[in-house]
């Protein structure tokens, strides 16, 4: 049996540390603040993120650089006889596609780089997912078509505080930079695989908590066949505000009983474009073996 | 004496009715409960039988009762508007069911006519409520029976006695509405239609009666004033006038091409078309495209343009005291619905005699892209127009309290969206039935286009409304959520009085700041601000996050400011929003969500 090692980057909300207690590698995401760089969950940490952010520093993300990445590769090909990658959502940023690119080169057969649309919590449970299914034995390959398999069944839904940051940001579509332009609306966007997109909007956070979970009841009732807590993860991600994150997850789990919501500070790369304030919801299918 | 009446007589104690009812608008206005100043009941009726008058007017007096009763019951939905303006029209429309099988009507035909119209009113209201019209056409309808029944037929009497019980019916709503009878006033509605009787019967019993119908009253004042300004400033130059000789008759997207086309080059546009003939006219300052254009529908005749910056102004004025311009607000309006439809692939012959398809029929102008789902909301105010431009909405029409549209100004709006679904924001209780009745005109042209009325009463109901919509899911979901979002949003809105009156044991003097809530008189004073605070202590509670200010013509930003901030004081833990409306009469309309 082949040794598998599991490598995902912070944008899964799982840092650095706490990847060795899962038994995986975890690649902190490079920001620049000022000029300066800075490495997720390394010498960056949530709050002095925010201060900055709120201060109008100016704040870009950037992928692994693939020199490290691949100086990542071949140190631990030395240990493993594959790598599984489970970098962030191509449809949010171009990593995974250099990753496939550097993965068909010289690393056929040894880096499986898996592309399969998600951030966040629902990005954490594949890797998760990817830890049970090495445990169980399963190649490399075997892990990434699984996880790939159910690529398009996870659903996000966030809700802004603010339309600040979306606008001066600009990673969205048109639609939702059309999002309202006259009156303060608290906008629900979606992230259904690809990009973040605009879903619906609301006046304020009651209604716009209300959306999103009638929202994802519907997605689980529909899209989902109505699967019962055994076989969706329900996740839930906030930006900064962890009371009110609190107070949406009992909101959460008394409008889904059964379930247990996992709840994960919003990876930065999200954070930087939508601001302080962001509640959102997540589900993904669960892989049963 | 005599046992029956005819088409021309029927034709003219029709429109004795209108006159009277014309005639008596103001009074009936006074009857509002709520003394806002609105033009209300009296106008809406006025203008929805106005409408009906002018095209039986056109009728020759040797009408056959059928083609008399189309027009009547045609020319009411089309011009219907408010509440009772649309239950005036559906009366029309089930008594002229009644009759149009008959070349002359007994009392045993009108009693059963009656009947129907009471029936067909009574269908087109969901919750009908005793006290009102409904009530008093039913009086009015039951006598009918009864004395039909008891072997009646000298009409005279017959008439006399029907209208006698409608007024005792009309004086005893105060008893049944405990609204009216706190205002002292006897229902509106229910005077309104007491009145077209009474003008009826003038004429039947032969005493003079003036029943030629002023055009002017089917058009409400700003329009008027509308056309009296462009007295002084011509903005298209030639006055352009013909006939077209309908090779075809013109199918209703045709039509509706046709007439953006030419609103597209001028305006004052009229355009009338029945299955032979269109009657077009066009103040424009190409009239050579007018023409070319017609030219694809077939021959011309009739034509005539006149040079409008060189003429007389006389000639001009006189034109709008004819009410010209009136007529064609409201011909424009019902130019759709009064055509038959023919389908969609209808060839169109051209001069050079080859035939083009529908597509060279086309809209000139660029076309929107075409969409599921698309909105009209009705809104008055040029801030609030803008806020519901910005949430989405495709058409906004400029109405309101003061100007409700009719059914024709809606179901225009609706066909001018290029969408499958047009959800129709009324944003007003008094418009909503006209907003349905445009769906139902929708349904019975089996067009492909489907309305679905959302019945905001409230502008912040339709803001609400249009938050919530949701472009991804079926327009049933869209439809179920929008309904259900309203409900969480309360609204008050600050007017005067225009009159001294007593409402919800409240008492009100001419001139006092009143609020006004979903349910009610909220506030009463002297000052406009402590108004509105009291009012939205009313509307806010605990669970209030969001307090919505959007603040009218007749009041500036900062007044508004100063108001937010005291009620941000007052409520410490909600928003306070400051939006510009700019709509008139109401100093603000406020919303707690």
């Amino acid at each position: 049996m082949s040794k598998v090692a599991i490598i995902t980057d912070t944008n899964s909300g799982i840092m650095p540390a706490d990847g060795e207690a899962l038994g995986i590698i975890v690649i902190p995401t490079p920001f620049m603040i000022d000029g300066v760089e800075y490495l997720e969950g390394v010498n960056l940490t949530q709050e002095w993120f925010f201060q900055k952010l709120a201060d109008g520093a100016d704040v870009s993300t950037s992928q692994p650089s693939p020199g490290n990445l691949l100086e990542l590769w071949d140190k631990v090909l030395k240990e493993y006889d594959e790598i599984v990658y489970i970098p962030l959502s191509s449809g949010l940023s171009s990593s995974c596609q250099t990753a496939t690119m550097l993965a068909s080169d010289d690393y056929e057969g040894k880096a499986f780089v898996v592309n399969n649309q998600r951030i966040s919590v629902t990005m954490r449970q594949s890797v998760l997912d990817a830890i049970m299914l090495r445990d169980a034995g399963m190649s490399g390959k075997e892990i990434k078509d699984k996880l790939e398999e159910v690529k398009f069944e996870s659903s996000i839904y966030i809700m802004l505080d603010t339309l600040y940051y979306l606008k001066k940001g600009g990673r969205i579509t048109p639609a939702a930079a059309a999002l309202g332009t006259l009156l303060k609306l608290k906008p629900v966007l979606q992230i259904q695989g690809e990009k973040l997109d605009a879903f619906a909007k609301a006046r304020t956070a009651n209604q716009g908590k209300n959306i999103m979970i009638n929202a994802m009841m519907s997605d689980i009732e529909n899209r989902f066949g109505g699967l019962d807590a055994k076989d969706v993860h329900l996740a839930g991600a906030y930006t900064y505000d962890l009371d009110k994150a609190n107070e949406f997850k009992s909101e959460v789990e008394a409008a889904f009983p059964g379930f247990d919501m996992h709840l994960d500070p919003l990876s930065l790369v999200v954070s930087c474009h939508i601001g302080p304030g962001a509640l959102a919801i997540a589900c993904s299918r669960k892989i049963h073996i | 004496m005599s046992n029956t009446i005819n088409a021309s007589q029927v034709k003219k104690m029709f429109l004795a009715g209108a006159s009277n009812l014309n005639a008596k608008k103001e009074w009936i206005n006074e009857l509002n409960v709520f003394p806002v100043p609105d033009g209300d009941t009296g106008t809406n009726m006025t203008m929805t039988i106005m409408s009906a008058a002018k095209d039986v007017q056109s009728l020759s007096d040797d009408v056959d009762m059928a083609t008399l009763c189309k027009n009547i019951y045609s020319g009411a939905m089309r011009g219907a508007r408010g509440n009772s303006g649309v239950i005036l029209s559906q009366l029309l429309r089930g008594f002229t069911k009644g009759c149009r099988d008959y070349s002359e009507l007994d009392a045993v035909i009108i009693a059963a006519a009656f009947e129907k119209a009471v029936e067909t009113a009574y269908k087109a209201v969901m919750k009908p409520k005793e006290g009102t019209i409904l009530t008093v056409a039913k009086g009015a309808s039951e006598k009918a029976s009864e004395l039909a029944k008891e072997g009646a037929t000298d009409l005279g009497p017959f008439f006399e006695e029907i209208i006698k019980y409608a007024d005792e019916v009309l004086a005893k709503t105060p008893e049944m509405l405990p609204v009216l009878k706190q205002a002292g006033v006897v229902d509106s509605g229910g005077q309104g239609l007491v009145q077209v009787l009474k003008g009826a019967l003038d004429f039947y019993q032969g005493r003079d009666v003036d029943y030629k119908v002023d055009e002017a009253a089917a058009t409400p004042v700003s329009k008027k004033q509308v056309a009296a300004e462009l007295e002084t400033d011509i903005k298209f130059g030639y006055c352009t006038e013909f006939i077209v000789l309908l090779s075809k008759p013109l199918n209703i997207k045709q039509e509706m091409d046709f007439k953006a086309f030419l609103e597209s080059i001028g305006d004052s546009i009229v355009m009338v078309a029945d299955d032979e003939i269109c009657k077009v006219h066009v103040h424009s300052n190409d009239p050579g495209l007018a023409i070319q254009r017609a030219l694809m529908y077939g021959q011309l005749s009739n034509m005539k343009i006149d040079n409008m910056r060189m003429e007389h102004r006389e000639k001009l004025f006189h034109e709008n005291e004819s009410g010209e311009y009136a007529e064609i607000e409201t011909e424009i309006n019902g130019a759709a619905e009064a055509t038959p439809t023919y389908s969609a692939g209808d060839d169109i012959p051209l001069k050079d005699g080859t035939v083009s398809s529908q597509a060279a029929a086309e809209e000139p102008e660029v076309p929107t892209e075409h969409k599921e789902m698309g909105f009209v909301a009705v809104c008055a105010g040029d801030g609030l127009a803008e806020i519901f431009r910005g949430l989405g909405v495709d058409y906004v029409i400029e109405g309101g309290q003061t100007m409700n549209p009719s059914t024709a100004d809606i179901y225009d709006a609706a066909c001018k969206v290029n969408a499958d679904t047009v959800f129709v924001l009324p944003n007003n209780k008094n418009i909503i039935l006209a907003a349905n009745q445009a769906k139902v005109m929708m349904e019975d042209n089996d067009s492909d286009k489907k309305i679905v009325v959302i019945p905001t009463k409230t502008v912040p109901q339709g803001i609400t409304a249009a938050i919530n919509f949701i472009p991804d899911i079926p327009a049933e979901d869209n439809e179920a959520a929008m309904i259900d979002a309203i409900g969480t949003v309360k609204t008050g809105e600050v007017t005067y009085a225009v009159r001294d009156t007593m409402i919800d044991d409240v008492t009100i003097k001419q001139g006092d700041y009143m609020g006004i809530g979903d349910s009610g008189i909220l506030g009463v004073g002297s000052s406009i601000d402590d108004v509105t605070a009291m009012m939205i202590e009313k509307i806010a509670d605990d669970s209030t996050e969001l307090i919505s200010l959007y603040y009218g013509s007749d009041i500036n930003e900062d007044e508004a400011n100063v108001l937010s901030d005291r009620i941000s004081e007052k409520f410490p833990k909600c928003d306070v929003e400051v939006q510009y409306g700019g709509q008139p009469i109401y100093y603000y309309i406020v919303s707690a969500e």
